[in-house]
């Protein structure tokens, strides 16, 4: 998730509120803050940040007021004539014509007169995004208007019908963000549903008294109203930062708006209020400033609109208070920031600059976030704040769920998993419910979610994080981190190299704040973890030896299926696979026998039964040739092991020399010359029957194909024979064989999703990783043989640095130890059958850090078997 | 894309109306046309002609539907030969909701038509004498219509010739001095049909008056160029470098190696540093040259999490980095030869004070050995992969990548490799390696900065000002300075550095350097 542009005070200028009313026109009701710059000063700027936005020329023509020719006086009327210093003035002024001119009736250099009509759109835009631009001002809003009867209370009956109705609308909405109405901190949500309740009541009894006054203002009261946002973003910011107030801010806030309006008439009634103030102010010349602060003070309208504009333009969150008159009705609303980065920002990108920087999160986002499991056990809670501020505000609203919350908070450590949480809280809470809170306070930006704080994990200096704010942290950390090293100190050690946290700690005793220190450091986006990240290496060895056995195999499966061809199975089959080396041998046997008479009768007679006759045939070579026949049976044994292709041996042997070039040169017969040789030789029985003739010429062919197919089969397998016989060293990595040489290792990139070939060398190492006690124990005969895994981690990663420090670094501590417990051979079953279970965190993306916790396990035992597989891991180590 | 172009008039008596549009029925219905209209142009119109306080500036408004917005200009020409003593116009586009940062390059033309058509109303009356007093949607009939449609087609059939031939008057039998001209529905019509079509359009309106435009991509706003950056051109400089680009730039592009840091390549070009950086940082707008930082073998760097791309070889990354890092056998036609990447490489060390630069010397010595004894071992290595002779794995590339970790120089990491028994320095250009990964996000820089406890305490509690005279090392002790900046305006080497950081009057132990 990237960061999005957010408002600042000097994209979003003011916060302003219309209305329309059926009898009296449009009104500017108020705005927020009191002076809005006019465009011209920030378009100034904004093309003096532009410097590249040449596009001056048009500006120049019409923007400059003294500019003759299109002269614009008339249009801005007598104000024009004393140009913007007014504007922003606090006073009443009156020019020399005896007008007077009221501060708040200029809003970013616009009359609110002309404001006010720009800004109240047609009934096309009820509950749609508004959105017009002057120049560089942006304007969105999400008018409201009011229903077309002209009323905006519902009647009683259907008020009581509809009443989930008229929560719904913003119920819906705020689906895509979890429990907006728990609001923050808790239980408001709850508080509203009363008020609602309390308020049909209440209202049923008025309901009679009020049905003039209705009519009444079914005359003369508002149509519609419209909050509207005025922006002032960077060309090329404008798309996004719309769509994320529109959808985000401006939407929600007027929909609360609406909510107070249908239930009481609320923004008309404080509209009157502040309109009739500001009326007064007028003639009383009174100064902008003390009129505000009365406004303000007065309607909480008005004062809604400041907390909005307040907390939007820093992006906290804003939470609304309407006092309506059937109480008070909250909401909140904020802009979702993400809390982490996964890369490192681009140079410039200031505003992602201090964020967290972790590939934790984005993870999740990718494909399991509906792993709840994976969450649970992966991710603790960092409060953003002191623990005892949060509860002490939870307790300010006492209801049950505020009550469920302060127990969470006090089960929540960063160093704990929710799933930790949940056990530990002796089932107290849920875990949905603890998923529910932990969201919540995520979302309402309290608290954050990471993976578990672990002493033995390494954090090192994030390279994200803000050193602007390096002086007030330091200042900071000494105040609460009294007794330990300053913080620049403490940076710069944990930055030098990476090592596990804890070998920062003087002692264990120091272990406690040493870990609220590092929550500290993480919760300021200073330090980030190091993870490992690996990928299956395969090395030579492995990819040989797999290879070769498939290719054994395979000659294997041939020659199989050429037997049962050979055996009479079926005419299909030994079409199929005529070619196998024995119906060549038979075929050559005969020839050479001197059989070339005896022959085609032969076949002819059995021309129907493809497979006797080629049974027949080869009884018959069998006992006329005994010494070939032998031969021929040596043969797939022989081709195995000999290196010389069975093609040499028979030649020699055979007196027919019309045959020996088809036997030999299987590779280029053409099929006219075979049908050439064979009528001619059969051509005193051909004549009168052609079918026959032609059978045996396709027996003929068939045979030669086979003949053709046996060869290769008997190339490769003698080929395959040739090769060296795959030996397995203790260390494939560094097997320095010559057949090896020009092969380089093959890398699987995601070992859970492998097929084919990838799966056998898996199933290939994890053969390896079960044989290596049985075989290095006869040989090396020493109980402190290479059997421990710190040993072999050593011929790793000195010898070929097959593993960066990462895992080496962490096993050092509790593998050597360990493995010398442990019995060798047990080991390595364990190695080998965990092996399979681990292979879905070889993909580049699952840190290895995490398995532990994942799998359940100790994580000293994780790393022991982590670094047993060392050998075949390739690591990156990132955050 | 523009969805549709419109010329609107507001008439003292009328109001409102549109007197021209294209493609036709597109804001108003016109007889004869069947497609609905783009908008209710009733919703809108207010903002297509606004109060006068919104005239003479881009306004835009979007339709309720969220589909298009209307770009527009409202020009209000006040005279007292108008009726109501004022004359108001607009020129508007309609394009799409959706693609808002494609809006961006409409607002100049959208201004340009404005212009334009308000200059020539002020000299001629071009708008207000328009003969064809219609406006679509109006009471005018039908046949009047048909006829005036076949007048237009022949004219935008002339004009379009003309455009062909991009010579001649604007000619036609017409007797009077208003006939001859194009109507302004075919004017709006072509400035349409060009934008969408070529991004740019030149129409002759008259005689007098000739309407250029041209849409331009919108960018944001680059970063800073900094003294310690080091440019890499993106493209060749030399191949579309002509005499009339500006001369500054001219001297800056000439020296952009991928080596010499933005400080160097002024002191070469002979520019001072701020021309430089203008220069260099109106290239990076035009997104022609990237910014990295300066290689050194003392300097450190780290895997970022696009390696997962890398060891995958998305896109064939690894085959295009052993392209550009194997050092023979690279025959991509790279500018670089290896000999002058060894030497520039050399250059950098040399000069730019790497911290390293001192141990290096024995690594280099050796690496400057003879190309024929380099060529021969490397041959002999690699024997086996006899397609291209000294083109190193790809296995072997990522697990150099890999190896980068926080906390381990460049000179560390070469030394491991070399334990390992792979000599990098025969098979790769470090630099080159280096650089491939920092362009492709695949590393970072692990920076180096120095912090002083003292100026920190001291910046807390709002003492900003550096102690005049005080150390002239002092000012980069608050953590937001490298030592690339440090190397760079203060001309010294890092060992030089750290060497004048001892004499640094401060309490000891007040001095800590971080990485970062």
């Amino acid at each position: 998730m990237s960061v999005p542009v957010l408002p600042s005070p000097s994209n979003f200028l003011a916060v302003a509120l219309v209305i329309n009313r059926s009898r009296d026109g449009p009104r500017f009701v108020f705005h927020y803050p009191p002076h809005v710059k006019p465009a011209h000063c920030s378009e100034k700027q904004s093309n003096a940040e532009d410097n590249f936005d040449l596009d001056e020329e048009e500006d120049l023509f019409f923007d400059r007021p003294s500019r003759p020719g299109i002269d614009r006086t008339p249009s801005l009327g007598p104000n024009a004539a004393n140009y913007s210093p007014l504007w922003n003035s606090d006073d009443h002024q009156v020019t020399d014509s005896g007008t007077q001119v009221v501060p708040w009736e200029h809003v970013a250099g616009f009359p609110t007169k002309d404001l006010e009509s720009i800004l109240t759109p047609a009934r096309a835009y009820h509950k749609k995004l508004f959105h017009v631009s002057l120049d560089p001002l942006r304007c969105v809003s999400y008018p409201v208007y009011a229903p077309e009867n002209g009323s905006w209370k519902k009647k009683k009956k259907q008020q009581k019908q509809k009443q989930p109705d008229s929560r719904k609308p913003r119920t819906d909405d705020d689906d895509s963000v979890p429990w907006t109405d728990i609001d923050r901190p808790a239980g408001t949500g709850d508080r509203r549903q009363s008020d609602v309740v309390d308020s049909s009541a209440r209202e049923a009894a008025k309901a009679a008294m009020k049905t003039a006054e209705e009519t009444e203002d079914k005359r003369s009261s508002m149509t519609m109203f419209n909050l509207v946002f005025i922006l002032n973003p960077q060309k090329h910011e404008a798309k996004d930062l719309v769509d994320l107030m529109f959808f985000h801010i401006i939407k929600k806030i007027n929909k609360a708006y609406k909510y107070c309006q249908q239930r009481s008439d609320f923004v008309w009634k404080e509209s009157k209020k502040i309109l009739a103030l500001k009326d007064k102010g007028r003639e009383d010349k009174r100064k902008m400033s003390s009129l505000w602060e009365e406004i303000l003070s007065t309607s909480s309208l008005a004062a809604s609109m400041q907390d909005i504009y307040d907390a939007v333009s820093r992006n906290r969150i804003a939470a609304l208070q309407l006092e309506t008159p059937e109480g008070l009705v909250t909401h909140s609303v904020q802009i979702p920031i993400p809390f982490h980065v996964p890369d490192l920002p681009p140079d410039g990108a200031s505003d992602q600059v201090g964020l967290w920087l972790t590939t934790a999160n984005s993870h999740i986002a990718d494909d399991a976030v509906d792993e709840l499991d994976y969450v649970d056990k992966n991710f603790a809670l960092l409060l953003m704040a002191d623990e005892k501020k949060i509860i002490s505000e939870l307790q300010q609203d006492a209801d049950e769920t505020a009550l469920r919350m302060i127990e969470f908070v006090r089960h929540c450590k960063p160093t704990l998993s929710f799933y930790q949480v949940g056990q530990q809280s002796n089932n107290i809470l849920t875990p949905a419910e603890v998923r529910k809170f932990a969201q919540h306070f995520i979302f309402w930006r309290r608290a954050i979610a990471i993976p578990p704080l672990h002493a033995r994990d390494i954090y090192i200096v994030s390279p994200n994080c803000d050193l602007r704010k390096l002086p007030q942290a330091a200042a900071q950390w000494a105040r609460q981190f009294p007794l330990s090293p300053p913080l620049p100190n403490f940076l710069a050690e944990l930055s030098v190299a990476p090592r596990p946290y804890k070998l920062h700690c003087p002692s264990k005793a120091h272990r406690p704040v040493y870990m609220t220190m590092l929550a500290w450091l993480m919760r300021g986006g200073w330090v980030t973890q190091l993870c490992t990240f690996a990928y299956v290496v395969v090395w030579p060895e492995i990819v040989y030896e797999v290879e070769y056995a498939l290719e054994a195999e395979e000659i294997a499966k041939a020659k199989k299926a050429q037997a049962r061809g050979g055996d009479a199975s079926s005419a299909e089959s030994g079409r199929g696979s005529i070619s196998s080396p024995t119906d060549m041998a038979a075929l050559g046997d005969a020839a050479i026998a001197g059989f070339g008479s005896g022959f085609l009768p032969l076949l002819d007679d059995s021309h129907s039964d493809l497979a006797s006759s080629a049974a027949t045939l080869r009884d018959l070579s069998l006992s006329h040739s005994p010494t070939l026949a032998r031969a021929r049976q040596q043969t797939p044994s022989q081709a195995a092991e000999s290196p010389t292709s069975p093609e040499p041996k028979f030649s020699p042997l055979s007196p027919a020399p019309f045959l020996s070039p088809t036997s030999a040169t299987s590779g280029s017969n053409r099929p006219e010359t075979l049908h050439r040789t064979v009528t001619g030789s059969t051509s005193s029985q051909s004549s009168s029957k052609p079918t026959p003739a032609e059978q045996a010429a396709e027996k003929a062919r068939l045979e030669r194909l086979a003949a053709k197919a046996a060869r290769e089969l008997m190339e490769r397998a003698t080929a395959h024979a040739r090769k060296a016989v795959p030996e397995q060293t203790s260390h494939p990595s560094i097997n320095p064989a010559r057949h090896l040489a020009g092969m380089s290792p093959h890398i699987i990139l995601d070992a859970k999703k492998a097929t084919g070939t990838e799966s056998l060398y898996l199933s290939a190492i994890g053969r390896r990783l079960r044989d290596n006690g049985k075989k290095r124990l006869p040989s090396g005969g020493g109980v402190n043989h290479n059997n421990n895994p710190a040993g072999q981690k050593h011929l790793g990663s000195t010898n070929l640095r097959t593993v960066p420090h990462g895992i080496s670094g962490m096993s050092g501590h509790g593998g050597i130890m360990h493995a010398g417990i442990k019995d060798g051979s047990d080991w390595d079953e364990r190695v080998a059958n965990t092996w399979p279970q681990f292979w879905k965190y070889f993909n580049g993306r699952s840190a290895l850090e995490r398995i532990a916790l994942q799998e359940d396990m100790k994580r000293k035992d994780a790393w022991n078997l982590l670094t047993a597989m060392s050998e075949y891991l390739l690591c990156v180590r990132h955050w | 894309m523009i969805q549709g172009i419109f010329y609107a008039r507001f008439f003292p008596q009328e109001g409102t109306k549109i007197v021209a549009q294209s493609p036709p029925g597109c804001i108003v219905p016109e007889p004869g046309v069947n497609k609905p209209c783009l908008f209710d142009f009733s919703v809108l119109q207010e903002y297509i002609i606004p109060r006068k306080a919104f005239c003479n500036r881009y306004i835009t408004v979007n339709d309720p539907e969220g589909k298009y917005s209307v770009l527009g200009f409202p020009v209000s020409i006040p005279s007292p030969r108008y009726d109501r003593n004022e004359f108001i116009f607009n020129f508007g586009l309609v394009v799409e909701c959706e693609a808002v940062a494609d809006q961006i390059p409409y607002e100049r033309v959208v201004r340009r038509l404005a212009v334009t058509f308000a200059e020539m109303e002020k000299q001629n009356f071009y708008l207000s004498q328009d003969p064809a007093r219609y406006h679509l949607g109006g009471s005018t009939g039908s046949l009047d219509h048909h006829s005036y449609h076949q007048q237009m087609q022949q004219h935008i059939l002339q004009q379009q010739q003309q455009i062909a031939s991009s010579s001649g008057s604007i000619g036609g039998a017409a007797s009077t001095s208003f006939a001859q001209r194009r109507p302004i529905e075919s004017l709006l019509e072509i400035i349409k049909e060009d934008l969408n079509n070529y991004g740019e359009c030149m129409i002759p309106v008259d005689d007098a008056n000739t309407i250029n435009m041209k849409l331009f991509p919108h960018h944001p706003t680059p970063p800073e160029v900094k003294g310690w950056h080091v440019p890499v051109a993106k493209m060749k400089f030399a191949d579309i470098v002509d005499p009339t680009w500006d001369l500054t730039l001219q001297r800056v592009i000439a020296h952009i190696d991928g080596v010499s840091d933005v400080r160097r390549i002024a002191f070469n070009a002979d520019v001072s540093l701020e021309l430089t950086q203008l220069a260099l940082r109106h290239l990076l707008y035009y997104d022609t040259i990237l910014l990295l930082d300066m290689f050194f073998f003392g300097a450190c760097y780290a895997p970022r999490p696009a390696m997962a791309d890398f060891v995958a070889n998305m896109g064939g990354m690894v085959d295009e980095c052993a392209n550009y890092v194997c050092i023979i056998g690279s025959h991509t036609g790279s500018s670089n030869n290896p000999t002058s990447a060894s030497r520039s490489h050399h250059d950098t060390l040399g000069s730019s004070g790497g911290g390293a630069s001192k141990n290096l010397s024995p690594t280099t010595a050796s690496r400057v050995g003879s190309a024929a004894d380099l060529a021969a071992l490397s041959a002999g290595l690699s024997s086996s992969n006899n397609k291209n002779q000294h083109r190193i794995s790809n296995y072997m590339l990522i697990k150099l990548m890999t190896t980068f970790c926080v906390g381990k120089t460049v000179m560390e990491w070469l030394k491991g490799h070399l334990d390992g028994g792979f000599e990098v320095l025969r098979f790769v250009d470090v630099r080159r390696l280096v650089q491939f990964g920092l362009i492709k996000g695949l590393l970072y820089r692990v920076h180096k900065h120095v912090i002083s406890k003292q100026y920190l305490a001291a910046l807390a509690t709002g003492q900003t000002r550096p102690i005049a005279g005080g150390d002239p090392l002092q000012k980069y002790t608050d953590g937001l300075h490298t030592f690339d900046e440090i190397i760079t305006e203060q001309n010294l080497t890092d060992s030089e550095i750290m060497e004048k950081l001892k004499g640094f009057p401060a309490p000891a132990g007040d001095l800590t350097v971080l990485y970062r």
